[in-house]
């Protein structure tokens, strides 16, 4: 009977030509092209491993970042987080002491804990606007980083390495450092927060945090406890920072307070990028994996295409606003502007 | 039996009283009507007894018991379920997603899909067969929101069931379909409450009829005792002896042409419309809704820039492409969703008054305040806007005197059309035989011409001299004179005769 | 119809609840300041009140930027400025070079660049419809870029004018000029936000496009004119900063972009546009430089500040920005 609600054809290939996840798999795929010409040795097994590396933080924070703005939030917070726990981490370790690692490692993860959870509380049950909310407490973490670490340093045990380069440990068994240089620790870390993700979204509160992101009226009308999904979001996020910290301090053995600043815009960018709406309620976390797959290969494609150093900040920066005009020139073609009436702020 | 019964409940948001002294009863296998104006309180005190809010002060018995639910979730889990009526929905989530929010099937810590699948189907099937259960709430139209609302409070199976205007963006078919359903209920022993601003529906469901007023029970009306009587109602619902209609509008309708329409297209929705308006008449458009109704009326305001057909206005060809030219050429709308489209919820009634006069061509950089203070007190005197000042936020307002508020703002423009998208949506009984007084003295005193759509076909009948009836984005039929009434109006709608 | 009565009509309590927010903006700055003189001595010394004031006057101008594209609504919002402004430094230094008759040259530059700027960030977010947050983030990234290539291989020569100086850093007696300036500029921001059309123009687009563009306005042209006159606002604030700064140097706007926003929100902007006050952000401002003030008073070291900035901020935004349940 009535038709007229249906503005484009039906069929779901159609419908998937008109989302955003299609242009950034088009994307993809050209850079990809791209950096595979450029880069010379690109099929080479090392410069994978390579590149995987280079790849893995940035990944592992926007796959966070892409939960938490999923949910209907924003956590500008998530780079001076980092900052934090790589602080943290080489705090407790102690060099030569091997069990201090996983001391450390616990601790660190008690530390992401509760930096989501006060964000949580900011954000679900306080209901500050999360762009302000995060930019408060990102000081506070910052603070909290400077004051364990107020110069770069700090010290990390051996085995720690494992994190970044199984090969460099000096008494790993042969058969792990061989593992190591096929499949990289970074890979591994990714890997881990993916089937972190996937797990979650089969329960309930995976779903729940697409329905506090879409309508957090209805959700809560609906019985849902909009505040605690919220803050489950934000302590899911952090802890793909932690693993995203974990991978840092295997890679430097130290600890800096001011590293994390930087990565976190282009986290967000990687989000949008990879068709997270950052309304909040819609999108993939595996393709805002995608999203960071695609800025990375950005800045390699800067890289090897002998783009003087002065023009990297400016091209990479032209490229980034393509890239997200490309995934999302599409949006006017959607409805659901019509009930989900929200800000994203 | 008595299902629910609710005691002195009071309700207070920062300095405004909803609910002043909440006293209401229903009972198991009855359906309790509860009716009240626009900011009467029946819509507080229903989410009270769904748990959305706590009250400040009073008692509820359910089932015997004293309760106080924190949350909606604790009266779900007790048997109280309310469709609400500005949707509890989730555009992004499916129609079964929708369904089953909150009570999940799970198998373990993970959720069982197909269970909740299976369930939300059997319950969709009984309510609108066909409705595919796999699309995104955002792609349905309102009226399979509405009824994926219904389901979804539905589905468990609750001991009280409150349905806050279910109806509004229903058909006729639906409703009646919906009606049936709740026999059923009924005869399973569910409480039902239900809220509607048509007076008809109510007095053929309900059992008994609650009626509210400045946030307190004021009449009880059992229809199977006292009868059914509804100027009786509507005295109580507005506290005063009412007319029941409006005076019908009596004005010498020439056959001079003010608006010419030939052709009019617009993508999937509108379909080569044609028609002329004639000055002085008003020109109603009816038919199922969803039928391209709302859209032509925005199409007329110049909101699609797209769109292409060719148009007079007295004679002199104009373009339909940005509101900005229909405004200047005399066509002013008053929008169908009256907060989303019509109003700055949180500028005051005078801004909002006078805005439109600010997009016009030639105006003053500085705002002539005084001038438009004037004219904006002129405006609020002859609608009767009842507003503490013109400086109070138009939230605070009634919807009804919201409404006005829009009709207002072309008030002091040199109308030649003025288009009405249901201006009588969601405004209770009593507030829209005021409101369409209103508008048709100024439509007699100022000599426009109206073109009005309603999605009640009371209202068309009622105050049209002409009707067209759409179907899937073309005009069907052109009623006249006494081939404006129910049977035809149905029937040519669904395209039987 | 028969609405409820509201139950508070007297005319304090409307007053009160006006103002609200600038009234407990300037409680909590009275507040930090009897607090800074009690634990430091010396803190509320006239000398200190008018250099808070003077660098407060920076942030309410970029507060001003901040608040124009906020208050036109989508989710507006301006991350660019910061570098816009610097930008502006960088390539006026050389043609100022320390001299007052190429100043008019350099307005120029400042302006178009402004308007570039403004532009491209209006397009994107109004016609493209990309989310703002991105586009001028991206576009703070680009214009980074920019400086860079600009200043590849040379340093940055040149002084402002001496006029730019006298402005920007020197005093008139015991007042410094940047308050001069900030007063005429909320003025005329005043007057033109709520005696003209355009201001009632600029809220209402903010507050529903919908009924604004159904009402004849051209919502997509209003706020692509926001980001340019924001562009050439933050511009501008270029010039005055390296007329306080004596030079150009790569990072000098970057510090302000964050408590421009911060300033607009605890100075009572709503983020979803449609209202504010310009002397609500010039108080946030104030606020949020008496804190920094006060923090670096106390000797609490890098650490100490910032942990102390984000734990009062965050308390500040709790007790004040909490958005309200819409059902």
């Amino acid at each position: 009977m009535n038709k007229s609600s249906k503005a484009v054809s039906d069929s779901a290939f159609h419908k998937f030509i008109y989302k955003p996840e299609f242009s950034t798999l088009i994307i993809l795929i050209v850079m990809l092209i791209i950096t595979a010409i450029l880069q010379k040795n690109f099929f080479e097994t090392k410069s994978i491993v390579r590149n995987i590396n280079a790849f893995t933080p940035l990944i592992l924070l926007t796959m966070g970042q892409a939960v938490v703005i999923i949910s209907g939030g924003l956590d500008l917070s998530a780079g001076t987080t980092l900052s934090l726990l790589t602080c943290v981490l080489t705090f407790v370790m102690k060099k030569g002491e091997p069990v201090t690692g996983f001391y450390a490692i616990i601790i660190a993860f008690a530390v992401a804990v509760l930096v989501g959870v006060i964000n949580g509380i900011g954000i679900g049950y306080l209901r500050v606007p999360p762009l302000i909310a995060t930019f408060a407490t990102s000081f506070i973490w910052l603070g909290a980083a400077l004051f364990l670490r107020p110069t770069p340093g700090g010290e990390s045990v051996e085995w720690f390495k494992m994190f970044y380069n199984i090969d460099g440990v000096k008494n790993a068994p042969q058969f792990l450092k061989t593992f190591g240089t096929i499949v990289p620790p970074g890979l591994i870390l990714v890997i881990l927060g993916c089937v972190f993700w996937f797990v979650i979204s089969k329960t309930k509160t995976g779903r729940y945090i697409y329905a506090v992101g879409s309508n957090n009226d209805s959700a809560y009308v609906s019985g849902i406890n909009t505040a605690k999904i919220q803050m489950t979001a934000c302590i899911i996020n952090s802890l793909f920072v932690f693993l995203a910290a974990l991978f840092f301090v295997g890679q430097n053995q130290s600890g800096d307070a001011r590293m994390g600043g930087p990565l976190i815009l282009k986290a967000i960018a990687a989000t949008v990028v990879g068709g997270i709406a950052l309304t909040g309620g819609k999108g993939s976390v595996y393709f805002a994996l995608v999203g960071a797959l695609i800025l990375s290969f950005v800045s390699k494609i800067i890289f090897f295409s002998n783009v003087p150093n002065a023009y990297q900040t400016l091209v990479s920066g032209l490229i980034v606003i393509i890239a997200i005009a490309g995934t999302q020139v599409y949006a006017p073609y959607n409805k659901r502007a019509m009930i989900n009436e929200r800000q994203i702020i | 039996m008595i299902s629910l019964e609710t005691i002195g409940i009071k309700k207070c948001f920062g300095g405004v009283v909803a609910v002043s002294n909440g006293n209401l009863k229903c009972q198991k296998g009855k359906i309790t009507g509860l009716l009240g104006a626009n900011g009467s309180g029946k819509t507080t005190i229903s989410k009270i007894i769904s748990g959305v809010y706590n009250a400040d002060a009073g008692e509820i018995i359910f089932n015997g018991k004293s309760i106080k639910y924190k949350n909606p979730n604790e009266a779900r889990k007790a048997g109280i379920a309310m469709a609400f009526q500005n949707l509890s929905l989730v555009g992004d989530l499916t129609v079964w997603q929708n369904i089953v929010l909150g009570v999940e099937n799970k198998k373990g810590l993970f959720l069982n899909n197909e269970i909740s699948k299976e369930k939300s189907k059997a319950i969709v099937d009984q309510l609108l067969p066909g409705l595919d259960i796999n699309k995104k709430v955002y792609e349905l139209n309102s009226g399979e929101m509405q009824i994926v609302e219904i389901a979804k409070a539905i589905l468990e199976e609750p001991k009280l069931l409150i349905l806050d205007e279910p109806t509004a963006a229903l058909e006729l078919a639906q409703v009646k379909s919906l009606f049936s359903y709740m026999r059923i209920l009924a005869k399973k022993g569910v409480a039902m409450i239900f809220t509607s601003h048509r007076l008809w529906e109510v007095m053929e469901i309900c059992d008994d009829v609650i009626i509210f007023r400045n946030g307190e029970n004021v009449a009880s009306i059992d229809f199977n005792k006292d009868g059914k009587d509804p100027k009786k109602i509507v005295s109580y619902i507005t506290g005063e002896a009412q007319k029941l209609k409006a005076e019908k509008n009596h004005n010498e309708i020439t056959e001079e042409t003010v608006l010419s329409i030939k052709g009019l297209n617009y993508g999937k929705f509108l379909k080569d419309i044609t028609f002329k308006l004639k000055k002085g008449e008003i020109l109603g458009i009816g038919g199922l809704t969803g039928q391209g109704q709302l859209e032509l009326m925005l199409a007329l305001a110049g909101n699609y820039p797209d769109v292409r057909c060719d148009a007079e206005i007295n004679g002199k060809k104009i373009k339909l492409n940005k509101p900005a030219n229909a405004i200047s050429n005399g066509i002013l709308l008053v929008p169908g969703d009256k907060q989303r489209e019509g109003l700055f919820l949180s500028h005051s009634v005078f801004t909002n008054i006078i805005f439109p006069k600010l997009g016009l061509k030639y105006q003053p950089l500085f705002i002539p305040y005084k001038k438009y203070r004037k004219e904006c007190e002129q405006v609020v005197d002859a609608l009767s806007i009842k507003t503490s000042s013109m400086d109070t936020p138009v939230s605070s307002l009634s919807g009804g005197n919201q409404q006005k508020v829009i009709v207002g703002k072309w008030l002091s423009f040199d109308t030649n059309v003025l288009l009405l998208a249901d201006p009588a949506k969601g405004v209770d009984v009593g507030a829209k035989i005021e409101l369409y007084q209103h508008i048709i003295n100024q439509v007699k005193e100022k000599k426009m011409s109206v073109i009005l759509y309603a999605s009640d076909n009371e209202e068309l009948i009622e105050y049209c001299d002409r009707l067209m009836i759409m179907y899937e984005g073309q005009i069907v039929a052109t009623l006249e004179g006494d081939d404006i009434n129910d049977d035809t109006i149905i029937a040519t709608s669904m395209r039987i005769r | 119809m028969n609405r409820v009565i509201i139950s508070q009509n007297n005319i304090a309590y409307r007053i009160y609840d006006r103002y609200k927010k600038l009234i407990i903006a300037l409680l909590l700055i009275i507040f930090l300041f009897v607090f800074g003189e009690v634990t430091v001595s010396n803190f509320l010394s006239l000398g200190q009140i008018l250099l808070t004031v003077k660098l407060a006057s920076f942030i309410a101008l970029f507060g001003l930027c901040q608040m124009i594209v906020i208050a036109s609504g989508g989710s507006g919002l301006d991350l660019s400025v910061g570098y816009t402004a610097t930008m502006t430094a960088v390539f006026t230094a050389s043609i100022m070079n320390g001299e007052n008759g190429n100043l008019w040259m350099a307005v120029l530059i400042a302006i178009s660049l402004g308007i570039t700027v403004g532009l491209v960030n209006g397009l994107l977010t109004s016609y493209v419809k990309l989310p703002p947050l991105v586009v001028t983030l991206a576009m703070a990234n680009i214009l980074q870029g920019v400086i860079d290539v600009y200043t590849a291989g040379r340093n940055i020569t040149g002084r402002p004018s001496p006029i730019l100086r006298i402005i920007a850093a020197k005093s008139t007696g015991i007042f410094p000029n940047i308050l001069f300036i900030l007063i005429i500029v909320a003025t005329i921001v005043m007057i033109i936000l709520y005696k003209t059309k355009w201001g009632a123009v600029l809220f209402g687009v903010g507050a529903n496009e919908t009924t604004a563009y159904l009402s004849g306005i051209n919502v997509k042209l209003v706020r692509c004119t926001a980001f340019i006159i924001t562009g050439v606002l933050a511009s501008l604030m270029g010039l005055l900063l390296i007329g306080n700064m004596g030079i150009a140097f790569k990072d000098m706007g970057s510090n302000y972009v964050m408590p421009s926003i911060a300033a607009a929100v605890v100075g009572g902007v709503p983020l979803m546009g449609g209202g504010g006050n310009y002397i609500g952000v010039i108080l946030g401002a104030i606020f949020l430089q008496t804190l920094t003030n006060l923090l670096v008073a106390l000797g609490w070291g890098d650490a100490g500040k910032w942990l102390g900035f984000g734990i009062l901020l965050f308390i500040l935004l709790i007790v004040y920005v909490r958005n309200r349940r819409s059902i």
